[in-house]
Order: C-alpha cells, then structure tokens, then sequence
C-alpha cells in the first residue's frame, strides 16, 4: 500500500502508558544501582557524594551490616540445592507422566496445588511439624523442603511443555539400535531434553534464591539472603544496603546470561542457524 | 551368499483395548525379498511392521524370522532394524555418531566404531557429511543417514515405515529406486509400508495391500495391478474399471451379465460356478478400452456385448497417453486411458458420446468386496 498512514491518537496514549510503566519498573532500580557507588561520605539519598566502591567493602563486615556474607553463602548453596532436587525430580516425574497410570491424574492436581496454597503459611505449618517432630528447623532440611513445595510443580509445568515436543521415535530408535534403558536415557534423552533441563534448573534457582514467605519460618538460626536484606532495611542506614542490591542483581543476571547462553550454544549446535 | 530374513506371521492379532487393529494375519515374505505393505491409513500396516520390529507386542499370534519365533526378544534381539518415519535421527549427534550409535551402546572402542560408520557412510554415498548434525541436511541426505544407521546393525530384516514420505516429488522418485537398489546390493528382506500404490508397484517384489486390519492380497506387483483378487484392491490399486451386474446366462465357462442400464458384459466363469440371477463383478484395465465417437448420440444404444456409452466430461494429456473421463447415464465413472497415437488421430472432446468398448479376454473376474474406506479418490491415476 502506498498510501502513507497516519498513526491514531490512541497509539500516542498507548505509547506514553508503556514509557511511563517501564520508568516505573527500572528506575527506582536504576537509582539504587547507582546509590550502591555513593562516596563514604555520602547518604541514602541523591546527590552523590564522589563514587566509590565504598559500600561494597562494607558489606563483607560483619558487624556494620548484618552477616552479608554468611547469609549470601547460604542462599546460594540452598538455591543449587533446590535446583538439583527439583531437576532430578521433575525430569523423573515428566518422563512418567507421559504415560497414565493409576491414580497419575490424582498424583499431578496434588502436586500442582501447592502452587496455591499461601507461602507464609505453608512456612508456618512446615515450621510447626518440624517442632513437633522434634527437628531444629534449618535451611538444608526445613527450608529446602519449603521450597521445594514452590519449585517442584514449577518444574514439573515446564517439563510437560518440553516433553510435548519430544517424540517417542527416539527412544524407540535407541532400543531398536540395541540400547539398554540406561544408555537410552543417558545417550538419547537427557541429551536431547538439555535446554529443557537447563530451564527448569534456571527456575529451580531463581525461584529459590529470592524466596520469602516459604523460607521465614522455616530457615532456622541462619538468615537467607532475603531474610537477611528484609532485617536490614529496619536497621541499616547506609548505602551498603544498595551495594547489598547491586550485587544479588548481579547473582541473578550471571545464572540468567549462562542459562540463556548454553541453551543458544546448543541449539546452534544442533544446526538451528541453518533453519529458516 | 545364501539370502537371509524369511518373515513369518502366524495368525497374528493385535487389539488396542476394545478396537481391532490386526485381525488374524497370516503372511510369509521369503528370504531376500522387497515387500511393501500398501493400504490407505489405519489400515494396521504401521501396526503390523511394528510387531515385526519388536516396537508393538500381538495380542496373539506368532511372529518368526528365519523360522525363529521372535515375540519375547527385544527389537535388537530380533535382527530387524526400522527406519522411522521421520527417520528419528539423534538431532544431538554428528551423522557419524548417529551411524555408530548401535556400536556405541555394544561398547565398540571408538576409533574401531568410527572407521566402520565411516564405511558405511561411504557405502551411502554420505561421507562428506559425517560432521554435520541432522538439522542440517536435506530430506533425502537424512533419509541415507538414517538407512546408515539401520543398516550397521546387520539386519536380516530392515523394515522402513513410510520411508518417502517426507520427501518432495522427484526425490520420492528417486529415493526409491535407490532403496531398491540398497535391498539389491544387501541381499536382505525390506518391509515398507506406503499408502502410495504407484510406490509398491515400483520397488516391490511382494505387495501386501491391506484394509482394516486384514490382508485383502499378497501377490507380486504384477499380480495386484493386472489380477486383483476383490473389487476393493482392484479400485484402491487404481488403473481399473470396475462393473457388476446379474448373471443372466451361463455358457461355455463365462457367464454373461447384464447391469441396471441393460448393459451387457461376458465374465470368465472363475472358480465358482457362477449361478443365473447372482451379482458377479468384473474389472478392465483402462488401458484395455476402444473408444469410439457416436455421431448421433439418440442412436446410442449399447446393444453390443461389452461395451458401455457415456459422456466424456474430462480429457487428461499424461504426456504418452491421454485419461479420457466417461460419465455412464447412472453416473458412474468409467475411464479410458487412450494411447496418444490413437486418440490425436481420433480426438474426442468434453461433452462428446462415446461408446467404449472391449474384448472379452480383457475382463477380469473380482471377488466383492468393499471397504469402508473411500477409495473412490485414491486410484492411481487420478
């Protein structure tokens, strides 16, 4: 058509909206980024004071800012762990649901329930057992469980969408090529699932790693990362709380970039740059 | 070397819960032979060359190769090897591991396994390949991968299902005139399953045309498309012309009958008696029909035995020989395909009568039956 058009007014509306939305989601960010680099001298608010890398140091005492280090340590050994768990499980649990079996439709609303069910009080109920049975909560044990119940039907979802594009004549190629179940598995299918698995590991650790309700009243006498960011803006006032920011950012895009990354690398590897 | 991968099915039945995919199928492919299970789909043949595969289990019945009853080995066990339909090829792995992967999982030292599949990759004409992954080759270049791959198992049996059709026209031509040639040079039996009867005719030995579940013929490719045994493989083969119609007399070893219309055909008696006032049916290869234009279509009465009149509604150039479509007055097609010497001599044009006629020893004489499938848009020439 060669007839210039005109774009309507509602475009100009629209257009504005979604500015101001995304100055609503990145600029109080971008601001705390930027305070994280404030000069020692400087306070919680604008105008910089000089740039430093001040706060950063700060956070690694103790005793000015709250156990950052230990805490950090923590969550990111907790969210590895969680993806692990819920790696094994759901690869496990998708490969068998693709068949039915008895009760299989019973077993999947149970395990995709608790995507509903309120944080705070699973937390709560978690940390009630753990003291009837007699258990000292702690992050490896009641936490991790905790989450768990949050990552696990996750996971379990994103393996479902993976596996509908996963055709039953490869494993039945495998065996008709004379390989055992393992090697089937081993050779053939978790190679193929591989960018699958990766994403679901990817939500495994994310989800885990800036989890709250879940994690509250099940962590124990050690804080995870939020828990310990939660306690600290009541009692930090200095810009080491947005040094704090910066840094887990930067965590979460790392495990982001390198998720994202192998998947490419692997489908270009697979010959998807010669596809249209 | 003496031809190995005599299949035998005893008997074999195999139900899907309540539905009846295989019913009672007893079949043998001698060793060495190209055989192509051909009926329209669901007919069970997918189902049928997966039992013989190990892929599927029957329900009852026997399943041998080389007279060894195979039911209770796994696929490997069973020396058969399948070529998928979408050939299933490792997207993960390089051609040549795709090729080894069977010497792979047998523990074959790698250096020993890649100078094999390096062979047998060669042996395709796919050498040049062995780097890339799947993805990156056309239909027909995966399709010899994927035959690569089979074929390093040595098999007795390969067994292909639906091998071309994921290929475009010309390839299809030429992909399976290659596999004939495959089956040729390895000596070994070839089970395909095709819905496509100009494909079975042309590379097989042995067609097996099948519908809901049964065996309607086993016969050589000649065999189906010159005498077929029922008025459903004789229109689902296509290239022939099918009539009924009642007997009304019976002399010297053919029965004369006569249809709705007062047409009037002989039948060669066949090995029932034919009896006065029975149905009997009877088929003509299309290529067997005189035609002849009616200058005054008023004056056309088929009086002569064995012929028909009608209208042409279609004419169809096939390049050595022109399709000629006839409507009979009940509305019945009845096609002639003329050679093109004889019909440029002689043209007829749509809306034209024509009588077409043919000889006696033309006809020939079908069992009824008829399928529940709609095979009046799969002849072959269509």
């Amino acid at each position: 058509m060669a007839q210039h058009r005109k774009r309507p007014w509602t475009f100009y509306v629209l257009a504005s909206f979604f500015t101001l939305f995304v100055l609503f989601l990145y600029g109080p960010m971008l601001a705390i980024y930027i305070l994280s680099f404030q000069g020692p001298t400087g306070g919680l608010t604008f105008p910089m004071n000089g740039v430093s890398l001040y706060w950063f140091t700060a956070l690694f005492e103790q005793q000015r800012t709250g156990d950052f280090a230990g805490s950090f340590t923590r969550s990111i050994l907790l969210a590895l762990l969680v993806m692990i768990c819920t790696v094994t499980f759901s690869v496990m649990a998708g490969l068998a649901f693709r068949r039915r079996f008895f009760g299989s439709t019973a077993i999947f609303y149970m395990a995709v329930a608790s995507l509903v069910m309120p944080g705070l009080f699973l937390s709560l109920g978690i940390g009630l057992i753990f003291r009837v049975i007699d258990v000292p909560t702690n992050w490896f044990a009641s936490a991790l469980g905790a989450q768990l119940t949050w990552t696990l039907p996750f996971g379990l979802l994103i393996m479902f969408a993976v596996l509908s594009r996963f055709s039953r004549s490869y494993e039945e190629a495998a065996r008709d090529l004379g390989a055992t179940n393992r090697q089937t598995l081993q050779y053939v299918v978790l190679p193929i699932l591989f960018p699958g698995l990766i994403a679901v590991a990817l939500f495994g650790f994310t989800l885990s790693y800036d989890e709250f309700p879940r994690t509250l009243l099940t962590v124990g006498p050690g804080n995870t990362l939020p828990l310990e960011i939660y306690a600290m803006t009541t009692t930090v006032t200095s810009p080491a709380l947005y040094a704090l920011g910066t840094v887990t950012t930067v965590v979460s895009f790392v495990a982001i970039i390198l998720s994202l990354g192998s998947i490419a690398i692997i489908q270009w590897r697979r010959g998807v740059r010669f596809r249209k | 070397m003496a031809q190995v991968g005599g299949v035998e099915l005893a008997n074999v039945t195999k139900r899907f819960g309540d539905t009846l995919a295989i019913d009672r199928v007893s079949l043998i492919v001698p060793p060495g032979t190209y055989c192509c299970l051909l009926g329209p789909s669901g007919c069970g043949k997918t189902t049928l060359l997966r039992m013989i595969a190990g892929h599927e289990a029957p329900t009852s019945g026997d399943v041998r190769i080389d007279g060894q009853s195979v039911v209770d080995l796994p696929p490997a066990k069973r020396g058969t090897a399948m070529m998928f339909q979408s050939y299933a090829l490792f997207p993960h792995l390089t051609c040549l591991d795709n090729v080894a992967f069977n010497l792979k999982v047998r523990g074959v030292a790698k250096a020993a396994r890649r100078k094999q599949a390096h062979e047998m990759l060669e042996r395709v004409q796919m050498d040049s390949f062995a780097d890339r992954v799947p993805a990156e080759l056309s239909g027909g270049q995966q399709q010899r991968i994927a035959l690569a791959r089979s074929l390093i198992t040595n098999p007795k049996v390969l067994l292909l299902d639906e091998p071309l059709s994921a290929l475009d026209e010309f390839l299809r031509l030429q992909m399976r005139g290659n596999l004939r040639q495959m089956q040729k040079e390895f000596g070994i039996t070839f089970v395909h399953v095709t819905h496509t009867q100009m494909e079975a005719i042309a590379v097989a030995d042995l067609v097996v045309v099948m519908d809901h579940g049964k065996i309607d013929q086993a016969d050589s490719a000649r065999g189906v498309f010159d005498t077929p045994r029922t008025t459903y493989v004789a229109r689902f083969i296509g290239g022939q012309n099918v009539l009924g119609g009642k007997v009304v007399r019976v002399e010297s070893g053919a029965a004369l009958l006569e249809d709705a219309r007062g047409n009037r055909f002989t039948v060669p008696a066949g090995d029932t008696a034919p009896t006065a006032g029975e149905t009997r049916y009877l088929s003509i290869r299309r290529d067997r029909i005189e035609m002849e234009k009616l200058a005054d279509p008023s004056a056309a009465r088929g009086d002569a035995v064995n012929s028909v009149v009608g209208k042409v509604w279609m004419t169809e150039y096939q390049g050595s020989w022109v399709k000629v479509s006839i409507t009979l007055p009940d509305g019945e097609e009845f096609v002639a395909n003329i050679d093109d010497g004889t019909f440029f001599a002689n043209p007829v044009r749509e809306g034209d009568t024509v009588s077409a006629r043919w000889s006696a020893a033309a006809v020939h004489s079908l069992e009824h039956r008829e399928s529940g499938f709609d095979t009046s848009r799969v002849g072959m020439h269509a």
